[in-house]
């Protein structure tokens, strides 16, 4: 399952330094596979067949063990997708408060669907399960940062605010 | 050693077993999945929950073990334990786990290559609901390959995860994995990284509904069209016991039948697939003579006596060549008709491999060395030199039906030779250079013992009837030297030459058939 | 109950408030300090008396739980912090790491100490980019003032704490499932025994502690296990941060005793429902409890027992508002869904019993249910979480509890609000 299709090139870690450091925390070499898959997708945008290669080698175990947790996560991604990841929240507290009119929202402005990704490639709409914000609801992650208890208004600035 | 009570039956069980292999142990049905005794417990089937008194929850049987308890807490004052496998509670449990893992079944046993033999459709029957009362759209995959020899029928699978267990703990190559989670999980591996390891085969073997299908026997046949006979792999000095299904003439598969002392639950996909190289061989059906550069036919009883005389002409100046993929018993009896075997054929070798789980194929990829070298006395590796520098003129030659192409110092040697007879099923190179050649069995047609490399006798059984002409090879041999010498004994069968062997070989005294039985037995 | 002055959340309105420096110039450090002269037992027995019980959910006595490890081994003995933080309705774990990530910090190196642990973990739902960060920083702080690595303060003692991110999956707060996660696997749970304190991340003796449970911990040492167990009931004591959200005019999290009335939490502490609308239900410990009625919410105290007697349970004191407005078929299906996503889907019926709800929901909402749909999804909840009968414990029959947490709330939704359910039928099929 070479994700993307294109023949495999190797992947190297830029951040050797930190790749070292996470490999040394551990009392085994498996348990760095989620940090080093996490460090991966930093620099790469998605998960490619390489990375899952290069894991297996650094934690010595099959790709396959690799892929298995590739797929258990949903914050892996095995396709890329666009420049910044907007997380709409969608679980009960957030769907009370208004989670559901964020993604008709970004739907409209943008004209993608949930899991899709803007033409231009710079937005990807993601509906996702409870962020552990309820109390700030509706909440939107973009990227890493959390957004929380914004009016459609606020939304929509904070939208085109994004470079 | 703690008391159970199972149902009505009241069991002795050594502390730290399982209630599970407790109750398989007896004969006690409780309906099981993702358990496999060579697996690692997980207990997610969840089939086979069990009520244990003083308990509030049902208990999966496979991961509860049993132990002794302090005498102020053992039930009705006596029992350890008490289980129930089969009341209200757990009959309901039942019907329900079944339901869940027929929501999206496709109910195809009519074309299952599994059907006759699926948990599923058993336990269904005997556990189940009449009808599903699932209305959605059922989830829906098409099948893939997971290997060159595999495919997986998604819709079938339960995600039991034997065969991914398999893969990580007894081949060692964790091909398989389990793709996303929840309602969406799969079974799956990487395109680029497939299933295809010398033990794959026998995740079709494990996986307890039809869901794993062996290429190679997809669709073939009907599991009860086949006859079911037990046997052993000849294609290493490993021995593995193997079950052979075959309708008429024909093999089908071969699945691996348990042997703890020989090769667990599990065989190689060397000794699976191998029974294909016989389909396409010439067989030899009568026995023939030579005349120049063609054969003639013979009818048995001339070619006995042609046989008796040619060596009988040459006498001290002949030598019989055993070989490692015959019994025990035909080159035992070989030894006995000649006086002299100066060796045996080149074996075949391959690497040896070993997995995790110590399942071992042997270097040596022939079923009987061991046998030979027990049986035969001294033999020399390289007999045709042994040939060359003493004055043999006539060779008599269990043929092992390998096609080996004939060098030149083997051609010098047969040119030399008064007579060659070679006994043997297929026509070889050796065949077609031979005076006079006799017709034996092919490797799943023939009886006998064979010693596997730890030195286990096994119970080699015929799995197909004997073709054409052709003879069993140690009766072959009893007529020839019954036709030498006329008071030398006629053996009824196999049992009586066993016998007489194991009065010249110590460590085969006291062998039969009956005692080898289905596990074999360990020469002391 | 007024009267009642925070205990963990005493400082977060303060500025620099998760600073080392900070933290130090209120105390903070000297429980330590007070540990490490200790012996372990001691330390435990502390614990053991003062009747805190977890944090996480599961409401088990930590002291106890850390007695667990076995005393006569050679294996080293790992702790980890439990910060996936997933339950839907709670974020007080967010709140205690972004705000006073030192305090539990300390509660860290002092359970480690007690169970004689090396090396420890922090699992961190991988979302919580920012909290992550902020522990990084507590750590490295902490590091610097040597409160870890080799010889700390002095003491014979060593400790390394290592934070690992989570990837996505609500499972991996399932303490098992949080093991399999940290050594690199999928987040399946594993079947039990053996227990993680017996055979836990890389098969050595583990305990898994909430963020809540462990920044207990430091106050517990330096007030006393009665100061602690005088606080709320007796069998289950402590400040204990409710989170509250939903539909209430001022959500949030709010530290209480023990034991408070849900009514003024909802009305008082969270403001009451917006527009002067009526309270319809109540989930009172997260997603994975069962929801209450208006009537049954208003006259309930937020306490281990009594919630058990309602049929329901404290969890992990999330509590999500509904009021009238909310439409209960749509929220019920919204739960069932976010099961559906999260389950693990190793055993059978939480694998295919999440799917079959949410396909039968979906068909409801959308017009196409019929009577026998209704019974049906007490058959399926029933045959996922197992019979609930609170006289005789439950009859969960899945390898984690996560059957248990979907049958629940998915069932008290049927159960109470079914006239709702029926409402969605297609009109003829309601009166056939
Ligand atoms: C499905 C499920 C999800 C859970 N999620 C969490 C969680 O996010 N955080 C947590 O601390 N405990 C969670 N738990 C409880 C843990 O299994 C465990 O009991 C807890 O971390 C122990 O810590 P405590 O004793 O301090 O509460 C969860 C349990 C289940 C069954
Ligand atoms: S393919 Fe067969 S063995 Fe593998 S998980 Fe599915 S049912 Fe089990
Ligand atoms: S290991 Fe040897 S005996 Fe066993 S199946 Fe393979 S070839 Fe046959
Ligand atoms: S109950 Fe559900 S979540 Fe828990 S182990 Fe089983 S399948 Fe996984
Ligand atoms: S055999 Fe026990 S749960 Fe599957």
């Amino acid at each position: 399952m070479n994700s993307n299709g294109t023949p495999k090139q190797k992947f190297i870690f830029t951040d050797s330094g930190r790749m070292e450091k996470i490999l040394s925390q551990y009392p085994d070499k498996r348990s760095a596979t989620l940090p080093l898959l996490h460090l991966a997708q930093t620099q790469e945008g998605f998960i490619t067949g390489a990375i899952i290669d290069a894991v297996a080698q650094y934690t010595e175990i099959h790709p396959a063990e690799v892929m298995d947790c590739v797929s258990f996560y949903t914050m892996f991604f095995r396709r890329p997708l666009g420049t910044n990841k907007l997380q709409v929240c969608q679980t009960l507290s957030c769907s009370l408060n208004g989670a559901d009119d964020f993604v008709d929202h970004i739907t409209q402005k943008y004209g993608t669907k949930p899991g899709e990704t803007t033409s231009d490639g710079k937005f990807t709409l993601l509906k996702v399960e409870c962020l552990g914000s309820c109390g700030t609801a509706p909440v939107i992650q973009i990227n890493n940062d959390y957004h929380e208890g914004l009016s459609i208004n606020e939304l929509d600035k904070l939208l085109d605010s994004i470079p | 050693m703690p008391l159970l009570k199972i149902d009505d039956k009241e069991i002795q069980v050594e502390s730290g077993t399982t209630i599970l292999e407790t109750a398989i142990a007896s004969g006690i049905e409780i309906p099981y999945y993702c358990y496999h005794p060579a697996l690692e417990v997980v207990g997610s089937c969840r089939m086979c929950l069990v009520q244990v008194e003083g308990m509030s929850k049902l208990q999966v049987s496979c991961n509860t073990f049993i132990g002794e308890v302090h005498p102020d807490r053992k039930v009705n004052g006596k029992y350890d334990m008490v289980v129930y496998t089969q009341n209200e509670l757990v009959v309901k449990e039942r019907k329900n786990i079944l339901e869940f893992l027929l929501l999206n079944h496709p109910l195809d046993c009519p074309v299952c290559d599994q059907a006759g033999e699926c948990y599923l459709q058993d336990y269904s029957f005997k556990f189940g609901n009449a009808h599903s009362r699932f209305e959605e759209e059922k989830r829906v995959r098409p099948n893939e390959y997971l290997g060159s020899q595999i495919v997986i029928n998604h819709n079938r699978c339960i995600l039991c995860s034997r065969c991914v267990r398999f893969t990580q703990e007894i081949s060692g190559t964790s091909e398989l994995f389990v793709e996303a989670r929840g309602y969406n999980s799969k079974i799956a591996a990487l395109e680029d990284k497939p299933l295809d390891n010398l033990l794959a085969g026998n995740v079709a073997d494990i996986c307890p509904v039809g869901a794993l299908l062996s290429t190679d026997y997809i669709h073939k046949n009907r599991i009860w069209n086949l006859e079911q006979k037990p046997s052993i792999c000849q294609d290493c000095s490993v021995g593995c016991n193997v079950d052979v299904f075959s309708q008429q003439d024909q093999i089908f598969r071969l699945t691996a039948r348990e042997n703890q002392d020989v090769n667990g639950y599990f065989m190689c996909d060397i000794g699976r697939y191998g029974f294909h190289r016989f389909e396409k061989i010439e067989r030899i059906s009568h026995p023939m003579v030579r005349n120049g550069k063609s054969f003639n036919v013979l009818d048995w009883d001339e070619a006995i006596k042609k046989t008796a005389d040619l060596i009988e002409k040459s006498k001290e100046k002949t030598a019989g060549i055993v070989s490692p993929f015959h019994t025990n018993e035909s080159n035992y009896l070989l030894g006995l008709l000649m006086k002299e075997t100066l060796g045996y054929l080149p074996p075949i070798t391959g690497e040896e491999i070993t997995f995790p789980t110590k399942f071992r194929i042997s270097a040596d990829r022939s079923p009987n060395l061991r046998g030979v070298n027990d049986i035969c006395g001294d033999l020399v590796k390289d007999f045709t030199s042994i040939i060359k520098t003493r004055d043999i003129r006539g060779l008599y030659i269990l043929d092992d039906g390998v096609d080996r192409k004939l060098d030149d110092s083997w051609k010098d040697i047969l040119a030399k030779m008064d007579f060659v007879i070679v006994q043997s099923y297929a026509m070889t190179e050796l065949a077609k250079s031979a005076h006079i050649v006799l017709p034996g069995l092919a490797p799943f047609e023939r009886e006998g013992t064979i010693t596997n490399d730890k030195g286990r006798i096994q119970w080699l059984r015929p799995s197909l009837a004997t073709k054409g002409d052709s003879k069993p090879d140690w009766e072959i041999l009893m007529l020839v030297r019954n036709a030498l010498h006329k008071e030398s004994e006629y053996f009824a069968d196999l049992g009586e030459v066993i016998k007489k062997m194991g009065d010249q070989f110590p460590n085969y005294s006291g062998i039969s058939l009956f005692k080898i039985g289905t596990q074999g037995m360990a020469l002391t | 109950m007024s009267d009642f002055e925070p205990v963990l959340t005493e400082h977060i309105h303060q500025k620099d408030c998760h600073t080392l420096s900070f933290y130090k110039s209120v105390g903070g450090y000297t429980a330590l300090e007070k540990v490490l002269k200790m012996n372990p037992a001691e330390v435990t027995q502390e614990v053991k008396d003062s009747n805190l019980r977890g944090r996480g959910g599961a409401g088990f006595p930590a002291g106890i739980k850390w007695g667990f490890i076995p005393k006569d081994t050679d294996k080293p003995k790992y702790l980890i912090n439990n910060a996936d933080e997933s339950e839907p309705g709670t974020f007080k774990d967010r709140l205690l790491m972004n705000k006073v990530p030192h305090q539990m910090l300390e509660g860290m190196i002092i359970a480690a100490y007690a169970i004689g642990c090396q090396t420890s973990f922090i699992y961190i739902r991988g979302e919580f980019y920012k909290e992550f960060k902020m522990l990084e920083m507590a750590v490295d702080e902490a590091y610097e003032s040597n409160l870890l690595g080799q010889n700390i303060l002095g003491s014979n003692y060593n400790l390394d704490v290592v934070i690992h991110r989570g990837a996505g999956a609500y499972i991996c707060g399932e303490e098992t499932g949080l093991i399999e996660s940290l050594e690199g696997k999928r987040g399946w749970p594993r079947i039990k025994p053996p227990f993680p304190a017996i055979e836990g991340y890389l098969q050595s003796p583990t305990i898994v502690n909430n963020v809540e449970t462990l920044s207990c911990i430091p106050h517990i040492i330096t007030r006393g296990a009665s100061w602690f167990k005088s606080i709320g009931p007796e069998k289950g004591p402590g400040p204990r941060l409710f989170c509250i959200s939903g539909r209430v005019n001022n959500p949030g999290v709010f530290e209480e005793p023990m034991g408070i009335a849900l009514k003024d939490l909802i009305f008082e502490r969270a403001g009451g429902i917006p527009d002067g609308k009526k309270l319809k239900a109540v989930f009172p410990g997260g997603s994975s409890s069962a929801i209450l009625t208006a009537e049954e919410a208003l006259d309930v105290n937020m306490d281990f027992d009594e919630l058990v007697e309602k049929k329901t349970m404290l969890g992990s004191a999330g509590v999500i508002v509904m009021d009238e407005t909310v439409d209960m078929v749509q929220a019920c299906l919204n739960i069932a869904r976010f099961y559906a996503h999260e389950s693990c889907g190793q055993c059978t019926p939480c694998r295919e019993g999440t799917g079959w709800l949410v396909k039968m929901l979906t068909r409801l909402v959308n017009g196409g249910g019929t009577p026998k749909d209704i019974d049906m999804i007490f058959e399926i909840t029933d045959n996922i979480g197992g019979l609930i009968d609170f006289s005789k414990g439950s009859f969960g029959k899945t390898i984690c509890p996560f059957g248990e947490a979907v049958a629940w709330p998915v069932r008290s939704f049927v159960e109470k609000f079914k006239d709702e359910f029926l409402a969605y039928l297609p009109k003829e099929k309601v009166v056939a």
